[in-house]
């Protein structure tokens, strides 16, 4: 067909190829080119986002401004990374710096809650695309997966700008499955009523009949509809997957009982299971009064889970092939408000990565002395999203092509950046 | 490269904004043949050229399920299946499309097609503050599609409306649902009523699509960028639109700036007519008063661009309402016309259009003439040599699967719920002594009235098989959830269970299993069963000695087939 696709004779003849394969286990979209190099028996590569909902302050976490007027109360503490301080706040993430790639020179220029959750996700500012977990479970998809690729973990409420439509284009299929207060999905068990002949008989009838209703005809949807009933029954006999109990008493001890430890415990927990992509938000980073204690309070809970969570990833080899990733929608002002508060914020801000992909021990660009502008290397939220792909293998030159329509999965005005990459 | 599409000839008219809504005009030119036979003629050319034969034309069957679920958004009842089978009269397919476009369920149906296409499940950033209430649109939408009011109108009102006028309150939903956020509404206004997609031209000329220009987005967004929401206390809200605004823009890539006064894609642009500076306004804006300016751009808009003059306006009903009921468009995506997606039939395109400028967008007319083609007729059996699928060349009727909404009304359907509601409700009538009706409901009111309990059933249902907020349903997407809704709900159960009156409760009446095998079928798949799956529920009844043993498994054949690909798509 005459369409929209720029595609090279050849890219076309391996997506068809691909697509034979796949075509029931993706449903309608498929992508332009061939992602995917690697042998689907090499570790599938995994992304971890610990996102800090409400923006944390980059002065009180990875850009410390010691003595100066924008720098508040407390001081910078040295780091495993000879030369590079970071705010006493996190004392845990202080030794393992080294480990870390740490951005400084962020320009995302988007002071506001609902423009920045999507904006930092999605790598874009125009709307309707999918956010970085959906996107990554679309782009690292396997055939005959059977788990869902993106979970969201987060506690209930406050809702309003924490769930914005994840997957936008690539549509339902990829938008992350929601565990709120570690409450697995809901139907993953049969109820009591209906008992086991039963179900056994639904679903006879069901198969033989798809088998009768499949021939002579198109056979794509029909199997597409059938292995939903297959990844519901996979579902089913795992949902263990979901269940924290079945982790050992010292790792709920180390994680932390709260809720932010908790719901980490559960992201290593579903990754280790064989899902994609995990996000698990950490809440109330909002702090436009008390920041300094508010600080205090988030970041004491943070540091040595974070810790926890990617020394329990590198002992069991989870570390290689997940990145993880961590950021807010946006930092928050230099200026210090009457009520010891900081504002919104996104022209000079930090985040931060490691695991797969990226380059240890990094710290890229620099603020100035007061944190008021990027100094060197500034960096776009565009860039970020295109340096997630590239880290976890993807080719973020590349485009979907859904139902005839191709959009890059990248923002094309954007790039990714090579010095942060191993 | 082909030039667009346009009508040999288009007929120039004023259409006035006030025109009749009841206006449908039949009448074919004495030399063109009608409709249905240019569709099928066009195809059927197609055909030749390829060299391949077309699926056979589709059994009763298969057609009157296809045919009610696609006009009616409902399958047919048992009842229907049967007396249409039996029915050996020669015109019983047209006769059966006119019933169904007369009947209620097709304004009801069409309302809710519209309600998704035009607001694609959005909500109003204020939730149920500022939102119209999601009764209120579907009752304007259901009232314009009984009153078969033709398209242009329909458009028009979307766009004239700012939430003032009572009569036409639904009408607002449009905007509101989209915050009157003018970046929002110009690129759906543009997806929508013309059917191109100018987002990626918001930043810059869209590298993939050359006829997508910066300026053409910019030119939409000067006639809305003057408007905006304004709030009611306590709830509620308005349109508001100031007198004066630039409109520039500036190209990400290229740094290119520009500059636009109002102009719809390929037209002129419009200029403000010159107003003196005390006179701009009708109602000067100020905190909490809605400015309504002298000249208002976005009344310009609803003037302008639902005419057969604007590029791309009919060309974009037109493709919309053939996918309607053959699954794709003539331009497919929907929203993507441009020089290289071109249609794959451009002639037939082109007759579709001239059809509906020739008869003022008259959708319930349009919408008979392509379910009498062939074209439409045709089975989902492959043809049996059937070469490489030509995925747009019409060889055979395409599996979909039903939205949300058929899903929903058709479980309720093929359970006898609806059945079983509506007879108890006339119980009832009769019970109370019947007031006489002084002012004749229309029967879509009724209905409506009618169906609330049966919606609110099904409100879990329709949580977990609708898409998401702000995206375009395309294509038939199951996902695991759905399955497991399905499987596991608790919330599925009641409407599976034997109440009286529904068809649980009337299988359990029927001793003979030909009998029951039967009635199963027709309430749930619209066939006769197979001899071989009447002798699955014969073996599965087997070892029922008496009518209680018999409960469960005719409510697990029964479940089966609701999980059936058979029945979740429309072949």
């Amino acid at each position: 067909m005459p369409g929209r696709q720029s595609l090279t004779a050849a890219s076309e003849i391996s997506r068809r190829t691909w697509l034979q394969g796949t075509a029931a286990a993706l449903g309608a979209g498929a992508i332009a080119q061939p992602l995917r190099a690697a042998a689907a028996t090499s570790p599938r590569k995994q992304l971890l986002l610990l996102f800090l909902s409400g923006g944390a302050s980059q002065f009180e976490t990875w850009d410390p401004k010691p003595g100066t007027k924008t720098g508040g109360p407390f001081r910078p503490i040295s780091t495993s990374l000879p030369g590079v301080q970071i705010s006493e706040l996190l004392p845990h993430t202080s030794k393992i710096m080294h480990r870390l790639t740490v951005v400084r020179s962020l320009n995302s220029n988007i002071p506001d809650h609902f423009q920045g959750h999507y904006a930092m996700q999605s790598g874009r500012v125009a709307p309707g695309y999918p956010v970085l977990g959906s996107a990554v479970a679309k782009l690292l998809e396997r055939p005959g997966d059977v788990l869902p690729g993106y979970v969201s973990i987060r506690r209930d409420g406050p809702k309003a700008y924490t769930d914005v439509g994840d997957a936008g284009f690539l549509g339902a299929k990829y938008e992350g499955v929601r565990v709120v207060n570690n409450q697995p999905p809901e139907n993953l068990v049969q109820p009591a009523a209906v008992k086991p002949p039963l179900a056994e008989t639904v679903d006879r009838i069901r198969k033989s009949s798809d088998e009768r209703f499949r021939h002579g005809r198109d056979a794509a949807p029909i199997d597409a509809y059938r292995t939903t009933f297959e990844q519901a029954q996979a579902l089913m006999e795992r949902r263990e997957i979901f269940d924290l109990s079945k982790e050992s008493a010292a790792d709920h001890e180390q994680y932390g009982k709260h809720e932010f430890g908790q719901h980490c415990l559960l992201a290593r927990r579903l990754l280790q299971s064989g899902v994609t992509c995990v996000k698990v938000t950490h809440f109330d980073w909002d702090a436009h009064q008390d920041n300094f204690y508010w600080h205090q309070i988030r970041c004491a809970e943070f540091d040595r889970t974070l810790v926890t969570l990617l020394d329990d990833l590198e002992q069991r080899g989870m570390l290689e092939h997940t990145l993880v990733v961590i950021s807010g929608e946006m930092g928050r002002t230099p200026q210090i408000n009457k009520l010891g508060g900081r504002d919104h914020w996104g022209r000079a801000w930090s985040v931060a990565m490691a695991g797969c992909g990226v380059k240890r021990g990094v710290v890229y660009g620099s603020t100035n002395d007061l944190g008021t502008e990027v100094k060197d290397k500034p960096v776009k939220l565009g860039d970020l999203f295109h340096t997630y792909l590239r880290a976890v293998g993807i080719d973020s030159s590349a485009s979907y092509d859904i139902d005839g329509q191709t959009n890059p999965v990248a923002d094309p005005a954007a790039r990714p950046i090579a010095e942060l990459l191993a | 490269m082909k030039p667009l599409c346009r009508p040999s000839k288009i007929v120039e008219r004023m259409i006035c904004i006030a025109v009749c809504a009841i206006t449908p005009a039949i009448s074919v030119a004495a030399d063109a043949p009608p409709l249905h036979q240019q569709i099928d003629s066009l195809v059927s050319q197609r055909h030749a050229e390829l060299n391949i034969t077309p699926a056979a034309i589709s059994s009763d069957a298969e057609f009157i399920r296809r045919v009610s679920l696609d006009l009616t958004g409902v399958i047919p009842t048992a009842q229907m299946t049967r007396e249409f089978l039996k029915n050996t009269a020669t015109d019983k397919r047209q006769k059966l499309i006119d019933e169904l476009l007369a009947s209620p369920d097709y304004a009801l149906h069409m309302a809710r097609v519209f309600d998704v296409m035009l607001t694609e499940r959005r909500i109003a950033a204020g939730g149920n503050l500022y939102d119209v209430p999601a009764a209120t649109w579907r009752e304007y939408l259901a009232e314009s599609f009984a009153v078969n009011k033709p398209w242009d109108q329909l458009v028009r009102e979307l766009l004239a409306s700012d939430g003032t006028d009572e009569k036409l309150a639904g009408a607002f939903k449009f905007y509101i649902v989209r915050d009157v956020a003018p970046h929002q509404l110009t690129r759906d206004a543009g997806r929508l009523f013309l059917g191109v997609d100018l987002q990626c031209a918001q930043c810059h000329d869209d590298p993939h699509v050359a006829d997508y220009r910066q300026a053409d987005y910019f030119g939409i967004y000067a006639f809305l960028e003057r408007s905006k929401m304004h709030p009611l206390s306590p709830r509620g809200a308005q349109l508001a639109e100031t007198a004066a605004s630039k409109t520039t823009f500036v190209s990400v890539f290229t740094t290119k700036s520009g500059e636009t006064s109002p102009r719809l894609p390929g037209g002129e642009m419009i200029a403000d007519p010159p107003l003196e500076k005390e006179k701009e306004y009708l109602v000067k804006p100020e905190p909490k008063v809605r400015g309504v300016p002298t000249y208002s751009r976005r009344l310009k808009l609803a003037e302008l661009l639902p005419r057969p003059e604007t590029q791309g306006f009919t060309r974009n009903i037109a493709n919309r309402l053939w996918a309607q009921l053959m699954g794709k468009g003539l331009v497919h995506p929907l929203d993507l016309h441009h020089a290289r997606n071109p249609p794959s039939h451009p002639e037939l395109l082109a007759a579709l259009e001239h059809w509906l400028v020739e008869h003022h967008y008259d959708i319930k007319g349009f919408l008979r003439e392509v379910a009498l083609s062939d074209t439409y007729q045709r089975s989902s059996f492959m043809p049996a040599d059937s070469p490489d699928l030509q995925e747009a060349s019409f060889l055979v009727a395409p599996l979909r699967g039903l939205s949300a909404e058929q899903l929903r009304w058709s479980i309720l359907q093929a359970t006898g719920r609806i059945e079983s509601h509506y007879a108890r409700l006339d119980a009832q009538v009769k019970k109370t002594s019947p007031v006489p009706e002084v002012i004749p409901v229309p029967a879509w009111k009724v209905k409506t009235t009618r169906n609330e309990s049966l919606e609110r059933q099904t409100v879990s249902l329709m949580a977990a098989f609708t898409g998401l907020p702000g995206q375009p349903e395309a294509g038939f997407q199951p996902v695991v959830d759905q399955a497991l809704y399905l499987r596991n709900s608790p919330k599925l159960l009641p409407i599976l269970q034997d109440d009286p009156g529904t068809l649980l409760a009337r299988l359990n009446q029927i001793s003979d299993i030909q009998s029951v095998a039967d009635e199963l079928y027709l309430s749930v798949l619209s066939r006769q069963p197979t001899e071989y799956e009447v002798a699955e529920v014969r073996q599965l009844l087997h070892s029922a000695k008496n009518p209680t043993d018999r409960r469960e498994p005719l409510q697990a054949v029964l479940w089966g087939l609701l999980l059936s690909s058979e029945f979740r798509l429309n072949h």
